[in-house]
């Protein structure tokens, strides 16, 4: 019995100097852990305060992403609209052009006046699906030289230069890019 | 300190149910049978001792993730990894409602020509019925059906060179 007792007494002797040990070096180490959990503490309040920052001014850039953003699409869309009056205007006149020439040559069959409103009316497409400035150009230059040959073949025509009943310039043209 | 304790309890189970066998092989009777739920108490005592330890370990780990979820510095974070998904999304939102803006504005310019294209083509079909009524009295009335049916079968199926095709076999019958 004694033994045991001696026993439980050497265990809480084992349990009181461990408790002792850790109070001694919490006691001689608690300045730097003060330290270390003041520092701590600073260093997350640097970060969050960091983080805050960065969150405002992303907020900020984000409202003036938007700003620019809706601007720019009010933009395109005027743009957009604009480019359709243009198509229609294009279309529009290029109807007026057959109606025209088909009041001048009053021989000219159908599928002659069509086909050259068929081919001033494909420059034009390829002219505006142009990916490229310079492609555009270069389309559209196509489409003023047969604008232009027609013109003349009809002024050629109506002033009594030219005795053919078709507009053989335009159609040698077409012939050509063809 | 706990799980020392829980050690301690598990080395004296041990020690009991030794120092048990050994009292079993001297043949010393009564003190195996009291010696024995002592051991089985200590056994019992350091499990208990070491889940219950566990348990508090864990809860104290939920505890603390839950603690530092809802931290300020977590919450910061948080949010500048919203505003930063915002703005890419901002940036595509953009980009999605040009590439819109552009397809619808295609479509309406397609859909301008194909109204042009079938007006002429109109025009087309209706000046070779035109042509081909006049030569009516030439043809034979098959012939001229064929003709006729022709055109209106170009016409359906929107076949530009083949109308054009149809307005040069009639012009080489003139």
């Amino acid at each position: 019995m004694t033994t045991f007792k001696n026993w439980v007494l050497s265990l809480l002797n084992l349990f009181h100097s461990v408790k002792d040990e850790t109070l001694y070096w919490q006691k001689n180490n608690q300045a730097q852990q003060t330290q270390l959990k003041h520092s701590r503490i600073l260093a997350t309040k640097k970060i969050e305060a960091e983080l805050k920052k960065k969150s405002v001014q992303l907020e900020h850039e984000i409202s003036l992403l938007r700003t620019k953003n809706d601007t720019e699409l009010i933009m395109l869309k005027t743009k957009c609209k604009q480019d359709i009056k243009d198509y229609k205007q294009y279309l529009n006149a290029l109807d007026q052009l057959k109606h025209s020439l088909q009041l001048s040559y009053k021989q000219l069959p159908e599928a002659v006046a069509f086909t050259l409103h068929h081919h001033a009316k494909h420059l034009l497409n390829q002219m505006w699906e142009a990916q490229d400035f310079e492609q555009r150009m270069l389309h559209e230059m196509q489409l003023i030289n047969f604008m232009t040959t027609l013109h003349e073949d009809t002024r050629h025509y109506l002033e009594g230069a030219s005795t053919d009943i078709l507009p053989q310039k335009t159609l040698n043209l077409i012939q050509k890019s063809g | 300190m706990i799980i020392r304790i829980a050690l301690l309890l598990l080395f004296a189970a041990f020690a009991l149910f030794s120092s048990v066998d050994l009292l079993l092989w001297l043949a010393i009777p009564g003190l195996p049978q009291l010696l024995t739920p002592l051991g089985l108490a200590t056994l019992f005592s350091a499990f208990s001792i070491l889940l219950i330890y566990g348990l508090l370990a864990l809860i104290k780990l939920i505890m603390r993730a839950c603690v530092d979820y809802l931290s300020a510095e977590n919450r910061a974070h948080r949010r500048l990894l919203f505003n930063q998904v915002r703005q890419q999304q901002v940036k595509q939102l953009y980009f999605f409602k040009k590439v819109q803006l552009n397809y619808f504005v295609e479509a309406k310019r397609k859909k301008l020509l194909m109204a042009n294209n079938q007006q002429h083509i109109h025009a087309l079909s209706k000046a070779i019925d035109k042509e081909l009524s006049t030569l009516k009295d030439q043809l034979s009335r098959t012939h001229y059906q064929a003709l006729h049916h022709e055109n209106i079968k170009h016409l359906r199926k929107r076949d530009i060179n083949a109308l054009l095709q149809l307005q040069v076999k009639i012009a080489n019958i003139v």
